[in-house]
């Protein structure tokens, strides 16, 4: 905010815009191009001759890096590298499962709630609230605490407390695009409601629930892996990012190799979903703010 | 304004209905006979034999509104049986924990908002460079889970540097760590919103106004700025509360700091009912005072709204 | 005569390089009052922004000469703009309604203003006095007044700034004719008082004609035509004898 009002010569702002993408160009395909990665690196161990991730070689427990294991052995000798990419298919897929419910509620109810008449939406809410009204990851415990641990529960646990904060999202966006002047026209002119929701209300609501959907997806990615961590999520032996942390734990001034690759793999991931969706609210946003 | 006031309590009550019977319900969710879960969630493993007997004792061959109704009633007196594991009561147990947790969640709290102004300031007054540099820096905070934060945090500070020690006795020293690791998190998030905040304040036509005034930007910050996005921050504060009591769980459970969360994993793994069941219940309605003092505050802030109560 | 203002070559670009404003080129002696007139989007508020250095991105300008009372602007940083804003060179923006601070009063908002040149507060009370507006203002906030009292809340800033120039950009626009009077009648005190030179902006050269006596005419971007008021409708540029024509139509009516 220091730079000199007038100091844009027409030729070298030219230039510039050549070379320089706006940095919510840059989130977003820094973000895309590392989501495509992780998902190739989850085919690459049938590409390459790795070992099983359960395989256990017991004379190679806690090894650090070398030739044989790329990433060292974890305490019952079974390869890091290995068990890092087998994991990649059960993070992601948890994840996506768990947006997969909260979508198949929050959307649904976010549409009625915003769509239908005021009474129904102040029921709607008054029940959203009620859930809201537990801290979340409380409730995901809770949950847990009942159905007993495992991956399963965990996913449904973090489903159940994450699907209303969405669904306000979503009510949210649904009553701001029915406000908007086309679609009271289109309301009046007598279009359907189904004809409403799909060809004016969706459209309008589509990119800022992109820009929801991968910032809750790297969030509920960080709440499955830390509910793994704590030994309630996915259980041994299933490889998942979480769960291999936790087993690190009680060897970790022996062997900080297996500190590093799991957690390194959760930063990416979540970090790749937050830059997509961080790139694409740039995006979206127009406005400037006055210079001072 | 006071009748405001009771007013918005009085809507909360509701809520807490809800509450309760959603604490209520998850029960169901166990796996096995539901009554027979029931009673575990009072406090009671029975031998088969006297299943039916002891159903008819407790009243669990009743419709399940009764029940509801009778367990509603124990926990407005903060009756929530005994706990499965310690045969202590649940109220009591919980009562051990609470205060560490507590005060690591609101030092948590404190220690978020302080990092989250001092980043938000940092982006609005730098320029460009620095701004994309703090957005970079915050993105990737929010990235990293706490747990394996808290890891490198132990890594560094304890066994390297030998500076804490790990198993924590409750001492204010050992809650640096544990803290330092929710408010980074919290903070960096925080500082974004912030920003983002301020950023859309700076779009508005009355800072434009400020800015031909020549006021400084520093100024245009604290005088213009600041009282319009106070209210929607401190709404925000409650819910990062909530998330702090969540979070507390992994921290405590890493660092040994004696809080709830140790109790909370240890009953899930014995399947304590009784001890989840209140641990739910108590958490929520500390989330809901929480939630509650924050829109009194956000009323109290804004001028406009404070006059149109005050004349009703 | 001195010039107070004195642009050349102003050029403002939108991000895929239209240019929106073609070498602008003015100058404004001190005290004189002179009006910018022109359709819409013909580039009246875009001059007025940059002559401010308040234009924000994608929007960018380069000039090859400003000078403010004085002071060479072309390469000149935030801080120099900020010893500039408020006492040599102001701006009234348009809709005033978002023009205030909401969740302020007017009482501090004003005493602001006076801070920024020194003033006692004593200076924002009498200013209010001129404006005919009472006391009581200044105690309210931004949404309990009309817009006309807005309006003229914006030029008792004015007048206790005492700004070099003062630039008001479409005052009465959108405000009933009653009002506007209220308003051209308290820029005019103002003025007198202040002896500020004046651009005043806007399409309707009925209410220009009433304060300004030389006006420029803006289209696509270009200043068309700089003469006196009365001459306008004998310019060469057939965009002035339009509007001089259609507000000549609108008098004979009433």
């Amino acid at each position: 905010m220091t730079e000199s009002t007038f100091d844009h010569p027409l030729k070298r702002r030219r230039l510039l815009s050549w070379f320089a993408f706006s940095s919510g160009q840059t989130s977003f395909l820094l973000g895309v191009l590392m989501l495509t990665s992780i998902c190739l690196l989850a085919i690459v161990p049938s590409l390459l001759s790795l070992p099983k991730p359960e395989a256990m070689d017991l004379l190679a427990r806690l090894s650090p890096p070398s030739e044989a294991h790329l990433f060292g052995t974890d305490h019952l000798g079974r390869d890091q590298l290995a068990r890092l990419l087998a994991a990649i298919p059960i993070s992601l897929g948890a994840a996506a499962q768990t947006m997969g419910i909260i979508l198949a509620i929050a959307l649904p109810w976010g549409l009625i709630a915003g769509l239908g008449s005021p009474r129904l939406d102040m029921v709607m809410m008054r029940l959203s609230d009620i859930i809201m009204a537990f801290p979340t990851l409380v409730l995901a415990l809770a949950v847990i605490g009942f159905m007993g641990a495992s991956l399963e529960a965990s996913i449904l646990g973090v489903a159940a407390a994450w699907w209303p904060s969405n669904a306000r999202l979503i009510r949210a966006l649904v009553l701001s695009a029915k406000e908007r002047d086309f679609v009271r026209a289109a309301h009046m002119a007598g279009a359907s409601r189904s004809r409403l929701v799909f060809r004016h209300i969706l459209p309008q609501i589509l990119p800022p629930l992109a820009v929801m959907i991968s910032l809750e997806t790297a969030s509920v990615l960080l709440a499955l892996s830390s509910l793994s961590f704590l030994g309630i999520g996915a259980q041994p032996p299933t490889p998942e990012w979480g769960a291999m942390l936790n087993e690190a734990r009680p060897f970790f001034a022996q062997a900080p190799h297996m500190l590093l690759a799991p957690g390194i793999a959760v930063v990416m991931t979540v970090l790749a979903f937050n830059l997509v969706g961080e790139g694409l609210r740039d995006l979206l946003d127009k406005r400037e703010p006055f210079r001072w | 304004m006071f009748r405001f006031f009771l007013n918005r309590f009085g809507a909360t009550l509701p809520t807490l209905l809800g509450m309760s019977f959603v604490a209520f319900a998850i029960v169901t969710l166990a796996p096995g006979d539901p009554v027979q879960m029931e009673l575990r969630a009072m406090g009671v493993v029975p031998k088969p034999e006297d299943i039916a007997a002891i159903k008819a004792e407790y009243g669990l061959d009743k419709p399940f509104l009764a029940r509801y109704i009778h367990w509603l009633w124990r926990a407005v007196q903060l009756d929530f049986g005994t706990s499965i594991a310690t045969g202590r009561s649940v109220i009591e147990e919980i009562g051990l924990y609470l205060p560490a947790t507590l005060m690591l969640a609101i030092s948590s709290l404190v220690g978020s908002i302080v990092i989250s102004l001092f980043l938000g300031a940092l982006a609005i007054m730098g320029n460009r460079l620095t701004a994309s540099l703090l957005r970079a820096i915050t993105i990737l905070l929010v990235s990293i889970p706490s747990f394996w934060l808290a890891l490198i945090l132990i890594h560094v500070f304890i066994l390297d540097l030998g500076w804490s020690r790990l198993v924590g006795e409750g001492d204010l020293s050992d809650l640096i760590l544990p803290a330092l690791t929710l408010s980074l998190g919290a903070g960096a998030s925080l500082g974004r919103l912030v920003y983002e905040r301020v950023r859309a304040e700076a779009c508005e036509d009355y800072v434009r106004l400020a800015i031909a005034k020549g006021i400084s930007p520093l100024g245009i910050l604290i005088s213009h700025i600041a009282p319009r996005i106070i209210g929607p921050l401190v709404t925000v504060w409650a819910t990062t509360l909530g998330w702090m009591l969540g979070g507390a769980v992994i921290v405590e459970s890493i660092f040994g700091w004696p809080g709830l969360g140790q109790l909370i994993l240890q009953a899930i793994g014995q399947r304590d009912y009784p001890v989840i069941q209140g641990y739910l219940v108590l958490m929520g309605l500390v989330f809901v005072t929480t939630s509650l003092i924050a829109d009194l505050v956000v009323v109290v802030a804004d001028p406009q709204l404070r006059r149109r109560l005050h004349r009703d | 005569m001195v010039n107070v203002l004195s642009v050349s070559g102003l050029k403002v670009t939108c991000a895929d390089d239209k240019a929106l404003l073609n070498h602008i080129s003015l100058d404004v002696t001190k005290g004189e009052r002179i009006g910018l007139v022109g359709t819409s989007g013909s580039g009246k508020s875009l001059t007025a922004a940059a002559l401010c250095g308040l234009l924000r991105p994608p929007l960018a300008a380069c000039v090859d000469h400003l000078d403010i009372d004085g002071s060479e602007m072309r390469r000149a940083s935030s801080r120099d703009w900020r010893r500039l804003r408020g006492k040599k060179i102001f701006q009234i923006f348009q809709s005033p309604a978002s023009a205030l601070t909401p969740g302020r009063r007017i009482g501090p908002q004003l005493k602001e203003c006076c801070k920024q040149v020194g003033a006692p507060i004593e200076t924002a009370n009498l200013a209010l006095e001129r404006v005919k507006l009472s006391c009581d203002v200044m105690g309210q906030f931004p949404y309990q007044l009309s817009g006309g009292m807005k309006q003229r809340v914006l030029i008792v800033m004015a007048l206790i700034l005492r700004p070099t120039i003062l630039i008001a950009d479409e005052p009465t626009t959108g405000l009933d004719v009653l009002t506007e009077a209220d308003i051209l009648a308290a820029l005019s005190e103002m003025l007198d008082e202040t002896g500020s030179a004046l651009i005043f902006i806007s399409h309707d050269l009925r209410a220009v004609s009433q304060v300004a006596n030389r006006v420029l005419v803006m289209e696509a971007g270009a200043i068309v035509e700089d003469c006196p008021v009365t001459e306008l409708n004998q310019s060469v540029a057939p965009a002035a004898r339009e509007l001089a024509g259609a507000a000549k139509a609108l008098e004979a009516i009433c």
